[in-house]
């Protein structure tokens, strides 16, 4: 079963060397995929430096953008199951087969590794855990399905989802998007209990989810998913 | 309206329209976007050879004054060319994307092909 692992990165010269590292290390059996998204730091230099398989993405298409590309990649290249990963430290491989699992049984068509199942490791500030909580809830209410931790970036996609996201993926705040999305064209979406550890270095890209205007905007975006999407059944 | 100022309506709308058209013909501005602005000339045009049509509608949607009903009316029209612009931006932008992720993908090919060439 080919596996490919993709890790967006943007600006993470600090990170995406023991990112990969370790990956190869603990799961040399996978094929991995730097997508660098038009990094402004010395990103892409260590990637060439160190012979790192990477996408090159001439303009900065934020992490939907990044993430599609991978999704293409594996398309192009007939892998069975791609496996999103952030190129920040903060996604263990060690819990990559648990997530994969799932997915390569059939059971599920994406499976988003969580931290909230368990609570443990890195569990996130309490201003972060709220949004997460409410948006959860949201997707709840509009789906019926409870997904607990929805802007895990940690998740696997078997052929069909891949092929589903490579067309049509969201751009500007992609994971809960994603999720409402797979659910109402009839994907199973579903859950692992992972461990997640604080970013290893370097700035979060994603600052802008403490705003309320993030809230809105993914908020606004889910329920027009949902509006636009007679939800289809399951797919067998 | 006085017949001087109906006459300017008339030429400038008329002038408009020409322009429009020229643009198109130049290439400076697609059909599909020229159809909205030959709307309006063509409703100035209207307007300046039949200014009656103005009052109709002012009685018709019961509006006091013409001049607040030609000012409603370009508006809602400033708005409608605001939201087409909106779409076509975003329509844009997924073009972009796409181009630079198939940009990106053959790089990537092209690479892995060079490398492939000098290690033989």
């Amino acid at each position: 079963m080919k596996v490919l692992v993709i890790i967006p990165c943007y600006n993470e010269s600090e990170n995406i060397l023991a990112v990969v590292q370790r990956l190869t290390t603990l799961c040399p059996q996978v094929d991995y995929l730097v997508v660098n998204d038009c990094s402004s730091d010395n990103t892409l230099s260590i990637l060439r430096e160190h012979g790192i398989h990477h996408l090159n993405l001439p303009l900065n298409l934020g992490i939907g953008g990044g993430v599609q590309s991978g999704y293409l990649y594996a398309m192009e290249h007939d892998y069975d199951i791609t496996v999103q990963m952030d190129g920040d430290g903060q996604h263990d491989p060690h819990f990559l087969q648990q997530v994969i699992a799932p997915v390569a049984e059939g059971k599920l068509d994406m499976c988003i590794g969580s931290r909230f199942i368990e609570k443990k490791g890195f569990q996130t500030s309490l201003m972060r855990r709220m949004g997460i909580r409410f948006l959860s809830g949201l997707i709840h209410l509009l789906t019926g399905e409870r997904i607990l931790d929805v802007t895990s970036g940690y998740r696997a996609c078997n052929r069909q989802m891949t092929a589903y996201f490579a067309r049509d993926y969201a751009q500007d705040y992609p994971e809960p998007e994603a999720i409402i999305t797979a659910l109402c064209n009839g994907f199973a979406v579903g859950e692992v209990a992972v461990e997640m550890e604080e970013r290893q270095g370097g700035v979060s890209s994603i600052r802008a989810f403490k705003s309320i205007s993030y809230m809105a905007k993914v908020s606004l975006a889910l329920v027009i998913h949902r509006l636009g999407a007679r939800r289809k059944g399951k797919r067998t | 309206m006085t017949i001087w100022f109906q006459s300017l309506l008339f030429v400038g709308s008329l002038l408009f329209s020409i322009l429009v058209i020229y643009m198109v013909k130049w290439g400076r501005l697609s059909i599909r976007y020229s159809f909205l602005w030959l709307t309006l000339g063509g409703s100035m045009l209207l307007l300046s050879i039949w200014p009656d049509l103005a009052k109709m509608l002012r009685a018709l949607v019961q509006i006091e004054v013409v001049s607040n009903l030609i000012f409603v009316m370009l508006f809602c029209f400033v708005l409608l060319v605001l939201l087409i612009l909106c779409a076509a931006l975003t329509d844009c932008t997924d073009r972009l994307k796409r181009l630079t992720q198939v940009n990106a993908l053959l790089e990537e090919r092209i690479r892995q092909l060079e490398e492939r060439d000098s290690s033989k």
